[in-house]
C-alpha cells in the first residue's frame, strides 16, 4: 500500500506536527461581534475599491469595495450594521493597512441573496462572473482571485484540476474539518470548477493522516465524478508544484505556472467557497479557521468572519493558560509571525497559531556547515547552503543565477538546518531586492 | 608523440602561471569574477597563440637576414639581441590591428573580449611564451602549438582561481586573511598543487 | 659590426614604417563613429569610477550626460567649478549642484521608542522588514540594524542604541544609503544645514506617543513661530531647506517632543547623554 501513495522529492517530516490539538474538534460558529475590521487589500493583486462612506448602512453580503480590474476581489460585509470608516489596522505584513470599520447591529440582515445558479446548464463565463463577483480568493494563503486562477489563456492546455487537501502545515485542521465536515460541499466545488475548465480529471489530494476525511469523500466522490488521491505525509506536500509532481508526475518550469503542467491547484475551502458563491448565490464572507496552539485553553475550529480580530477568536477559543511565545497567522512553517492581537482575520487566514515560549525559541545561528542538510530537505531542488551564502555576502546576482527566485519558501532547509541559520529569511530578503532591481 | 607532450606540458607541467610564474598580473587582478576571468582567459588564449605564430615567423624570417638573398652584400647577419625588441613591436601592432578590426566586424566580439585585449598586448606571459619558443628553437607549428596550449594552460590556473576566490569571498574568512591575503595564499597552495604533475612528461 | 648595426636600424625603422602604415590604413578603413564629446567630459570627470551616479563609471556616466540621460551635477564628487566646466564643454544646463548630505530622520533609539516583538533573524534591515515589518514600534521610524552603515562607502554612519546617526563632517551625500533604507527614513539635505527634524512618521500624534517618545506630535510651534523656515503636513513638522533655520532660531522654539534638534545636539544626546529626555 504504502508504495503507491503520491509523493514527491524532498521535504521533511515534523516530528510532532501538533494536529492532534484541533483534529476532533468540530467546526464552530462564531457569536457575531459588535465591530469587524475588513482589511482592503486582501487579495494578491491589485486592492479593490471602497464603495461605502463612513455612516453608510450595510447590511450582511452587501458588496463594501468593488474589484479594481482584473486581478482584484469584491469585499462584502461581514454583517449588518453601519461603516465607521476607513480606519488603520495592523496588517498581516506587519505595517499598518486600512481597513473598514464596521459596527454591526446585531440584526445580522442580509441582503437579497443573489439568484441560485443551475450551473450544470451554465457555460464557465456566467459561472466565473458569478464567482468573481462573490469575491472568492484563494484561501490556501495566495489569496490569489480565484476567477483569475479559473479562466487560463486559451492556449494553456489543462486537463488535470487538483484540489489540495493536503494540509501539511502543522497544527492546522481546518481544511480536515471542512473535509469531515462538509464533504458534499467540497466535492461539488471541485465538479463546478472542473465544469468551468472543461476537465474531466479532477483529484482531490489528501494526506494520509485524515483518513476519516479520505474515508468520508471517497464515499460520495463517484457521484461527483471527482478521485481522491490520497498523498504521502510529507512536508511541504501542499505546495502547488509539489502537489502537481505528487499527482500526475509532471514538473511546473522554473518561473513558470501551474498550467505550464497541464493543471489548475485549488483549495478544498476554495472550492467550498466557490460552492457557495454558484449554489447559495452567498458571497465569501467567512472562513473555517484554526485556532490552536499549546497555549490556547481550547483550541478548535471556528467559522470566522472575515474582519474578526485576532484577540477575538482567541478569546473564543478560551483565552490562553500561558503567556503566548509567539502569535503566528497561517501555520508554523510558512505563516507570518505577528506582532499584534488586532491584526484582523482576511480570506486567507488558516490558522491562528499562539506556541508557548518554549517551542518559540530564539536560536543563535551559526556558521553554515556545509552539511547538505537544506539541499536534501529542498523541495525545489535548489542549493540553500549555497544561496544563503551568497547573499550573506551581498552576492545577490549569484543567488539570482542559481534560481533563487524559484524557492517556494517552505522553510524544509531552515527546519533542517543544524546551524540554526535563517537561510528562508535571507532569501526572501534577496527575492525582494532581485524583485526591486528588474523594476528599476 | 613530440606534440602531445609538448601541449600536456604547456597545460599542466609547466603551466605558464602557476610554474613559470609568468601572468601574476592578470592571475590575481581580474580573477575576482569568473565571468571577467573568463573573457580574460578567452583573450590571453587568442593573444598567445598569434603572438606565437608570429613571433616564431619573426624569430625565421628577421632575426637572420641573409644579405646576399637581397643581393646587398654576402652572409647573414644574427639580429638575436633584437629579439624583445622585435616581439613586441610587433605583438603589439598585431593586437591593435585585431583589436580595431574587431571592434568594426564584430561588435559582440569586442565587448566580451576587446577590453581586455590592450591590457595583455605585451603581457609577460604573452612574451615569455614567444621567447620560450625562441630559446627552444621551435619550428613555427611547434611555436603556435606551444603558444595555443600555454593559453589553455593560463586559462585553466585563471579559471580555478576565479571560483576558488568567488567561494573564499562568501566565506567566513579571519578579519586579517580577507581579500587579497587570502587570495595569496590560496594562489601558492593552487601552484603546490600543479608541481604534482611533474614528472607527468 | 657596421653591416649589422645598419641592417639592424634598417630592418627596425622599415618594420616599424610597414607596421604603422597598415595600422594606420585599417583604423580608416575600420573606423567606428563614437561621439567625440563622450571623451572629452571623460577626461572633465574625476576619473574615480566610484559609481555614486549610478553608472558603471565615469565614462559610462559621460555618456549618459552627452545623451542627455544624466545632468553634470549627478556626479557627487565633482565641484561646481568641474560641473560648470562640462555644461560648459556641452553647451548644457548644468543643472542644480550644491553639497548634499544624508539625515536619518528618527531619533527613536532603543531609550525613546519600543518594541512590540524579539526579533531574532538576520541582522539587515531590510530582511527585518519582511518580518512583520521589523520589530520596532513605530512602522516609520529607523529600525537600526545598519544596512545603511553597511553600504556607506565612508564609513560616516554609526550606529548608537539600536539608531542609525550620520556623521554629517563624512558624509558625502552620494545617496546610498538613501537606496538601502527599506523605511526611507533617510533623506539628502543640503549640506550647510544644520537644523533637522529627528522624526518620520506621518501618523497620529497619539499613535506616535505610545511608541516613541520623541516623535513629531504636529504641534505647530515651529511652524507658527517660523512659518517660512517650517512647514508641517499632517502631524509631521519638515525642515524647509531652502530657507534653513539656524541653530538658534531652532533652539527659540523649543520644541516640545524633542525632534527638531541641532545636529551636534542629536549627536551629544545619542553618544553622550544616556540620562536625555525630551520631557526635561
Amino acid at each position: 500500500m504504502k508504495e503507491s501513495l503520491f509523493t514527491f522529492k524532498g521535504g521533511i517530516h515534523p516530528q510532532n506536527d501538533g494536529k492532534e490539538l484541533s483534529r476532533n474538534a468540530a467546526i464552530k460558529p462564531a457569536p457575531l461581534l459588535e465591530r469587524y475590521f475588513v482589511t482592503i487589500s486582501q487579495n494578491a493583486g491589485k486592492p479593490p475599491k471602497p464603495v461605502v462612506a463612513p455612516g453608510d448602512l450595510v447590511k450582511k453580503y452587501q458588496l463594501i469595495a468593488a474589484a479594481d480590474g482584473f486581478v482584484s476581489a469584491n469585499l462584502h460585509a461581514p454583517t449588518s450594521g453601519k461603516v465607521k470608516g476607513i480606519v488603520e489596522v495592523p496588517g498581516a505584513m506587519g505595517l499598518a493597512v486600512p481597513a473598514i470599520e464596521i459596527e454591526a447591529d446585531g440584526c445580522d440582515e442580509t441582503v437579497e441573496p443573489l439568484p441560485l445558479l443551475d450551473w450544470q446548464n451554465l457555460d464557465a463565463k456566467t459561472l466565473l462572473d458569478r464567482i468573481a463577483a462573490c469575491g472568492v480568493v484563494g484561501m490556501g494563503g495566495a489569496a490569489f482571485p480565484s476567477h483569475v486562477k479559473l479562466s487560463p489563456p486559451p492556449d494553456a492546455k489543462i486537463d488535470t484540476v487538483i484540489l489540495n487537501g493536503a494540509e501539511c502545515e502543522p497544527y492546522l485542521t481546518a481544511d480536515h474539518r471542512l473535509m469531515l465536515e462538509h464533504p458534499t460541499d467540497v466535492l461539488e466545488g471541485a465538479a463546478i470548477i472542473g465544469h468551468i475548465l472543461g476537465v474531466k480529471k479532477v483529484v482531490i489530494a489528501v494526506e494520509v493522516n485524515k483518513p476519516d476525511a479520505i474515508k468520508t469523500l471517497s464515499d460520495s466522490a463517484q457521484k461527483y465524478g471527482v478521485e481522491i488521491a490520497p498523498l504521502k505525509v510529507q512536508y511541504p506536500q501542499g505546495s502547488e508544484k509539489q502537489l502537481i509532481m505528487a499527482i500526475s508526475g509532471r514538473q511546473v518550469p522554473s518561473g513558470g505556472l501551474p498550467m505550464h503542467a497541464g493543471c489548475v491547484v485549488q483549495n478544498v475551502g476554495t472550492a467550498a467557497a466557490i460552492r457557495a458563491a454558484v449554489i447559495d448565490g452567498r458571497p465569501l464572507i467567512e472562513r473555517v479557521t484554526t485556532v490552536t496552539g499549546e497555549v490556547v485553553k481550547h483550541p478548535g475550529n471556528w467559522l470566522l468572519r472575515i474582519g474578526t480580530p485576532v484577540i477575538e477568536a482567541v478569546k473564543l477559543a478560551g483565552g490562553v493558560t500561558a503567556e503566548p511565545g509567539k502569535l503566528i497567522l497561517g501555520g508554523p512553517m510558512m505563516g507570518f509571525a505577528e506582532k499584534s492581537f488586532k491584526v484582523p482575520v482576511a480570506k486567507n487566514t488558516s490558522g491562528i497559531l499562539l506556541l508557548p515560549h518554549e517551542t518559540a525559541v530564539n536560536y543563535e545561528s551559526g556558521n553554515c556547515l556545509r552539511c547538505g542538510r537544506c539541499v536534501e530537505g529542498c523541495p525545489m531542488k535548489l542549493a540553500p547552503a549555497l544561496l544563503c551564502t551568497a547573499i550573506e555576502g551581498g552576492r545577490y546576482d549569484l543567488a539570482a543565477d542559481n534560481h533563487v527566485m524559484d524557492c517556494l519558501e517552505c522553510g524544509s532547509c531552515s527546519y533542517n538546518c543544524p546551524a540554526h541559520r535563517p537561510i528562508v529569511q535571507y532569501i526572501r530578503r534577496a527575492k525582494a531586492e532581485i524583485r526591486k532591481k528588474a523594476k528599476r | 608523440m613530440d606534440y602531445l607532450e609538448l601541449t600536456i606540458g604547456a597545460v599542466l607541467v609547466n603551466n605558464i602561471v602557476l610554474s613559470k610564474f609568468l601572468g601574476i598580473c592578470p592571475f590575481l587582478g581580474v580573477s575576482k569574477r569568473l565571468a571577467t576571468a573568463l573573457g580574460m582567459s578567452g583573450a590571453v588564449v587568442f593573444v598567445m597563440t598569434l603572438a606565437s605564430f608570429i613571433t616564431s615567423l619573426v624569430t625565421k624570417y628577421l632575426l637572420n637576414i641573409d644579405l646576399g638573398a637581397l643581393g646587398i652584400g654576402e652572409g647573414t647577419v644574427k639580429l638575436d639581441f633584437l629579439q624583445v625588441l622585435l616581439f613586441i613591436l610587433v605583438i603589439a601592432a598585431l593586437v591593435q590591428l585585431i583589436e580595431i578590426a574587431m571592434q568594426k566586424l564584430s561588435p559582440a566580439l569586442y565587448q566580451a573580449l576587446g577590453i581586455y585585449l590592450p591590457l595583455i598586448t605585451t603581457n609577460c606571459a604573452v612574451l615569455g611564451s614567444a621567447t620560450m619558443n625562441f630559446n627552444a628553437g621551435r619550428g613555427v607549428l611547434a611555436s603556435t602549438l606551444f603558444g595555443l596550449f600555454s593559453g589553455v594552460g593560463f586559462a585553466l590556473a585563471l579559471l580555478l582561481f576565479a571560483s576558488l576566490r568567488e567561494r573564499l569571498e562568501l566565506a567566513d574568512t579571519p578579519a586579517a586573511f580577507k581579500g587579497t591575503p587570502i587570495a595569496l595564499i590560496t594562489a601558492g597552495i593552487l601552484a603546490m598543487a600543479f608541481v604534482g604533475f611533474s614528472g607527468l612528461c | 659590426m657596421y653591416i649589422m648595426i645598419i641592417t639592424a636600424a634598417v630592418m627596425m625603422a622599415l618594420l616599424g614604417l610597414a607596421l604603422g602604415m597598415i595600422i594606420g590604413g585599417v583604423a580608416r578603413l575600420f573606423r567606428v563613429e563614437t561621439d567625440p564629446r563622450i571623451e572629452l567630459v571623460t577626461e572633465l570627470l574625476p576619473g574615480a569610477n566610484c559609481g555614486g551616479c549610478g553608472k558603471a563609471g565615469c565614462s559610462d556616466f559621460a555618456k549618459s550626460v552627452v545623451s542627455g540621460e544624466n545632468p553634470p551635477s549627478r556626479c557627487p564628487v565633482s565641484g561646481a567649478e568641474q560641473v560648470a566646466a562640462i555644461a560648459r564643454a556641452l553647451g548644457i544646463d548644468a543643472g542644480q549642484s550644491f553639497p548634499m548630505k544624508a539625515v536619518v530622520r528618527c531619533g527613536g533609539d532603543t531609550r525613546q521608542s519600543t518594541r512590540l516583538a524579539t526579533y531574532n533573524g538576520v541582522i539587515d534591515c531590510a530582511a527585518a522588514s519582511l518580518v512583520a515589518g521589523g520589530p520596532k514600534g513605530c512602522a516609520y521610524g529607523c529600525l537600526g540594524m545598519g544596512s545603511c552603515a553597511h553600504v556607506c562607502p565612508f564609513g560616516a554612519i554609526e550606529i548608537v542604541n539600536n539608531l542609525a546617526i550620520i556623521h554629517a563632517e563624512i558624509c558625502v551625500g552620494c545617496g546610498k544609503c538613501v537606496t538601502a533604507c527599506p523605511r526611507g527614513v533617510i533623506k539628502l539635505v543640503p549640506a550647510d544645514a544644520t537644523v533637522h527634524v529627528y522624526c518620520n512618521s506621518p501618523q497620529k500624534g497619539v499613535a506616535k506617543k505610545q511608541v516613541c517618545k520623541v516623535g513629531c506630535i504636529g504641534c505647530r510651534k515651529c511652524e507658527r513661530a517660523l512659518p517660512d523656515k517650517f512647514k508641517v503636513t499632517g502631524f509631521l513638522a519638515e525642515v524647509n531647506y531652502s530657507s534653513a533655520p539656524t541653530a538658534e532660531e531652532a533652539g527659540a522654539v523649543g520644541c516640545p517632543a524633542g525632534c527638531l534638534l541641532e545636529e551636534q545636539r542629536h549627536l551629544e544626546i545619542e553618544t553622550h547623554d544616556p540620562d536625555w529626555s525630551p520631557d526635561k
